[in-house]
């Protein structure tokens, strides 16, 4: 039965994804629908799957050895991934109504942006869900690239220019991560001669150069997870996707980023060695750093989306600082773990439905604004940690690391959720300025209070394993608590203070402009070297071939000696005859 | 039990089936199909008889005496039959393109004559059981493949052809010095001899070194490797279904395979560690990867591109066999066939947009996939083959090379492999864009340069078919790499029955 589901769960996004194709070229476009029942149903197996229970699976034929398996880790993590994909995907027939009923219409630049989506969507989510069930190496970098080169279609849909350089700065960044990915495996598989995810822990643990190992993998899936450095896609890229493909982009895609680490760092093992757990300081500073400065450059951001993704870095810094600790202190990474799955899964609905609440925002249900604005206000609060699985969440992280005394972190990461807290505020209050009535469709808003209370009772469905998570005790929730109100206060401030200045947006994608401009220097002298090489070439190659020529005319001078002699031909054979007559004379006087 | 008649069948059917070409007049077309098509298909019924033959470990050879120290032989060992598979298999497959590519065009009784010659002296130098034989057949590999260069009659294509004829003529000028040089040393060697050449290494550590920088160095010249790549981005001027051939099996990787040949049968993989010719080697390799990947960036025409992408690719296999290890040898051989399967399939891709749209820049692919969606997919899974992505083919024999870089402690070749696969997506990730993202002529944005309208699907069926083919094979043997007689399957049986201990 599990491995039926299983077969299915993968084969059903896959034939969705052919169903569609053949619809595409098949159907007469105008009665086409592109966001069909099939199509809302691609992740529904999975989601099944999740519930199924622990399994696992060897596939020999599979590439170099299928090894796939549903445990206490990839259970609620493909739980809150097929359920946001589920959601997103009712979420764009609504989001798409409209292009949808363009298309039907006849306007073909919409028909074949809506076939590029709907065909794309369901690979993604392939992909996704491979990377989550694999245990071997190939099977998981199958999803992980299949999910990363079928996403570009999702964030580029809308085809505007700006669409198109976050596009770029995605699909550039995603190429280095997958070099970098593709490094780290071939070199800790190949020092321990292994396939399998759990090998390349052991290897990483135990091998010499262990921690360049892990620093090349940290790094490209840090593409994906938008660590600071590498993050320059997701302020790019967020802002120009549709609304659901941002939920997915944001809640499940980058936390595939994050299963990564967790999948080939050796977190939580005995004996870690000395370098292991300076690459783990590093990506602990590298993460709160991330937390910080992400919320700052965050703020001032004028698009929702933007101040959004930014708030995604700023989580998904805390997040690497989280991991982090299981290097670090390998000692809690047991009892935190299930913290970092459960703070995982919220993070990704609650920003899932945030994001969705953008268009919700941009097309205003006609309801009343004192329902609709504490609807879009629930999620951000959650996520600062102030209500409902946002305090479960921070409380399931913030006890072990009480257990073990780890007070400093705590101290940050009450403050980073301060951040977060700001964050979410300006990302309303942009909503607000922007907002726009206009009527949403049923299909929009009933997946965005689908995911709102989802978000906010995160813990309840979540596959975790017994116990492991807790409600804070009343005398804690002071400290879980005052983030919000100070976030929300800093910015009431900021906003006052600011008042009279007249303050533009910093870019969104900050480094990459950087980026951008030293390659763009760097060029040049590229292209000059490029020059001097093709000069140089050129003029060998000319060289040659006057020495070629002058060696032919030397060869053929030699040719017109020999026209001469049979010119002359009579001449010298008398020669000839009396040279030897000569040579027969002095011979016979001998 | 020894069935000599095996190996010398299979050569002759290729043989035969060019007899009967020449033979046959101009415009007997039909009857012309029908040899060439039957010959391939019984060809490959007789290539796979022999893989069952080897694969139960019987070793078919076949040979006569022809002046006192020199013998023809003709043995099935498993690498030959290995590349001897490839080549009937793509020769099928580019015979059923090439009579759809070259309907109503002149010259065809020449061109399927030559082409069965070509594809017959490939099988030769695959079975080949010593230098001698594969010498003659590599020769006649080279004289057969000049018509084909040079079918269009252009004065560019004559050009490319005199190009093509001073460098191979030469490399085998210099391949037959170390031929000579080797046998004036040891006498009559035989690829399925033992005891290798360690022997001779205590008093002419030297000479052996001349003689292998002779073969390697005119072997070379075939496969493409830089400085020694000129003539290959030229003779991009003959007809699609000759580039397939030439670069997935006959002329360049007869060169890799030839190279294959005197590391491990001739020299032995020990005795060239020890001379340290294998680093040598990887670090040539891992140089005509990059150049190959770097030049190919700078094209803008898809068969230039491909071209340079050839030679960068084929070096993955030269590349293997200098890595000393299972891993290593696997990975080179694999690519064989891997590399050989999916820039098949980018060719024929190449070849339908050329002939079904007249395209042949790349800048006027845009929005091609709408037009040709089959072909489309059979480029877009090649390329990302190439690149390595898995589950295609590339993907399996890039993870092999890796590891065993890896495990041979050459750090610096997996550097190599990763930047690499970037730069392989750098130049092949804009084109699936154009394919795919952009607007063109199919969405009503300006004309194709010269189209047509070849068949009732997106072009001619006899076009599209093989190419779907060699798709799905690239495909398979990457999603499929463990099921019995893969690609991977078989390179493992080979290293591991023959080259590893």
């Amino acid at each position: 039965m599990m491995s039926l589901l299983l077969v299915l769960s993968l084969l059903w996004p896959l034939g969705v994804a052919m169903l569609v194709a053949w619809q595409v070229y098949r159907a007469p476009a105008g009665r086409h629908d592109y966001f069909s029942w099939w199509w809302l149903s691609a992740a529904w197996p999975a989601l099944l799957l999740a519930y199924g229970g622990e399994v696992q699976w060897t596939i020999d034929v599979w590439m170099l050895g299928g090894e796939w398996e549903l445990n206490t880790l990839t259970r609620p993590w493909l739980a809150f991934t097929a359920l946001l994909w589920s959601l997103a995907a009712v979420h764009a027939r609504g989001y798409f109504a409209a292009e949808q009923s363009q298309a039907q219409s006849g306007d073909q630049a919409v028909q074949r942006r809506l076939a590029r989506l709907s065909l794309l969507w369901p690979l993604a989510l392939l992909g996704n869900v491979m990377l989550i069930i694999a245990q071997d190496i190939a099977s998981f970098y199958l999803g992980f690239a299949l999910m990363t080169f079928a996403a570009y279609a999702l964030v580029v849909h809308s085809g505007t220019d700006k669409a198109r350089l976050g596009a770029k700065a995605y699909i550039i960044l995603a190429i280095v991560g997958e070099g970098l990915i593709l490094g780290g495996f071939l070199w800790s598989a190949g020092e321990a001669d292994t396939l399998t995810l759990q090998g390349v822990r052991e290897s990483i643990l135990v091998a010499e150069h262990g921690a360049w190992m892990a620093a090349l993998l940290c790094l490209g899936f840090g593409v994906k997870a938008g660590v600071i450095g590498l993050h320059v896609w997701l302020p790019l890229a967020h802002p120009v996707a549709p609304a659901p493909a941002s939920a997915v982009l944001s809640g499940t895609m980058i936390k595939a980023g994050l299963l990564g680490w967790i999948s080939v760092l050796p977190l939580g093992e005995a004996g870690m060695s000395a370098p292991l757990t300076q690459l783990g300081q590093v990506m602990l500073v590298a993460g709160l750093a991330a937390a910080f400065l992400a919320a700052f450059y965050g703020v001032f951001q004028h698009h929702p989306k933007a101040v959004l993704a930014y708030s995604s870095i700023s989580q998904m810094g805390m997040l690497t600082a989280l991991v982090a600790m299981g290097l670090v202190a390998p000692d809690a990474w047991s009892i935190l773990w299930p913290g970092v799955v459960l703070f995982a899964a919220h993070h990704a609905l609650a920003k899932g439905t945030l994001f969705m609440g953008t268009s919700i925002s941009e097309h205003m249900p006609r309801w009343s604004l004192a329902l609709i604005w504490p609807l879009l206000a629930l999620p951000g609060i959650s996520l600062a940690g102030a209500i409902g699985a946002g305090m479960v969440t921070k409380w399931a992280v913030k006890s072990p690391l009480y257990e073990m005394e780890h007070d400093t972190l705590i101290k940050l990461l009450s403050w980073a959720a301060v951040g977060t807290a700001a964050l979410v505020s300006v990302a309303l209050w942009r909503q607000w300025q922007q907002r726009q009535p206009g009527g949403s469709n049923g299909w929009q808003w009933g997946a965005w209070l689908v995911g709102i209370s989802a978000a906010l009772i995160t813990p309840l469905w979540l596959p975790l394993p017994a116990e492991s998570i807790t409600m804070p005790p009343l005398k804690e929730w002071l400290g879980i608590l005052w983030p919000l109100s100070v976030g929300i206060a800093l910015v009431a401030t900021g906003r006052l203070l600011l008042r009279f200045i007249n303050t533009a947006a910093p870019p969104a994608g900050d480094l990459w402009w950087l980026y951008a401009g030293v390659i763009a220097a760097g060029l040049g002298p590229v292209k000059r070297i490029n020059r001097g090489c093709s000069e140089l070439k050129t003029a060998c190659v000319v060289s040659c071939r006057q020495a070629e020529r002058s060696l032919m005319d030397a060869l053929t001078r030699m040719l017109e000696a020999e026209n001469w002699m049979r010119h002359h031909v009579s001449g010298l054979m008398m020669a000839l005859a009396l040279l030897l007559a000569v040579l027969l004379i002095w011979e016979g006087q001998r | 039990m020894n069935a000599a008649w095996l190996p010398l069948t299979t050569l002759l059917t290729s043989l035969l089936a060019a007899v009967v070409i020449f033979t046959l007049p101009e415009n007997a077309r039909r009857l012309r199909t029908s040899a060439n098509l039957l010959a391939a298909v019984g060809k490959i019924i007789l290539v796979g008889l022999m893989a069952v033959r080897v694969s139960a470990g019987h070793e078919d050879t076949f040979s006569f005496q022809i002046v006192g120290n020199v013998d023809f032989v003709l043995r099935a060992d498993a690498l030959g039959v290995m590349f001897a598979g490839l080549s009937s298999l793509l020769w099928l497959c580019t015979t059923v393109y090439a009579i759809g590519y070259l309907e109503g065009s002149a010259n065809r009784k020449r061109f399927f004559g030559f082409f069965s010659l070509c594809v017959a002296s490939t099988l030769g130098i695959a079975l080949a059981g010593n230098l001698f034989t594969f010498l003659i057949f590599y020769e006649m590999l080279t004289l057969s493949t000049y018509p084909l260069v040079v079918h269009a009659g252009t004065q560019k294509a004559l050009d490319a052809g005199r190009i093509y004829l001073r460098y191979t003529l030469s490399a085998g000028v210099v391949l037959l010095l170390g031929a000579v040089l080797l046998y004036a040393l040891t006498g009559e060697h035989s690829f399925s001899s033992e005891a290798g050449l360690g022997n001779y290494l205590a008093d002419h550590r030297g000479l052996l070194l001349l003689i292998f920088a002779l073969l390697v160095g005119g072997l070379a010249v075939k496969a493409a490797m830089v400085p020694l790549h000129g003539w290959l981005p030229r003779a991009m001027v003959a007809p699609a279904p000759v580039s397939a051939l030439l670069h997935a099996v006959a002329v360049v990787k007869a060169g890799a395979f030839g190279i294959l040949r005197v590391i491990y049968d001739l020299y032995g993989i020990e005795l060239s560690v020890e001379l340290g010719v294998t680093t040598a080697l990887a670090v040539m390799a891992s140089i005509t990867i990059i150049y190959g990947s770097l030049r190919a960036l700078a094209q803008q025409e898809l068969k230039p591109r491909l071209a340079f992408s050839t030679i960068s690719q084929v070096s993955y296999v030269v590349l293997g066999v200098s890595l000393f290890g299972p891993f290593g040898t696997i990975g080179a051989l694999a690519h064989l066939l891997h590399q050989g399967l999916m820039k098949v399939t980018l060719f024929f891709c190449a070849g339908n947009y050329a002939e079904e749209l007249g395209v042949h820049r790349i800048d006027e692919m845009d929005g091609a996939g709408r037009r040709m969606p089959l072909t489309s997919l059979a480029f877009t899974i090649g390329a990302l083959g190439m690149i390595g992505l898995p589950p295609l083919a590339g993907f399996i024999t890039k993870w092999y090379l890796g590891v065993g870089a890896v495990q041979a402690q050459m750090y610096w070749v997996v550097a190599v492999l990763v930047a690499s696969s970037s730069l392989n997506a750098m130049y092949f990730l804009p084109i699936l864009h154009r394919l795919w993202f952009r607007t063109g002529p199919a969405h009503g944005q300006g004309q194709w340069p010269k189209e047509q309208r070849l068949g009732r699907l997106e072009t001619h069926g006899w076009l599209l078919w093989p190419m779907v083919f060699t798709a799905l094979a690239s495909l398979g043997a990457g999603l499929l790499a463990g099921l019995p007689f893969s690609p991977l399957d078989w390179a493992s049986r080979v290293a591991y029955g023959e080259y590893l201990p």
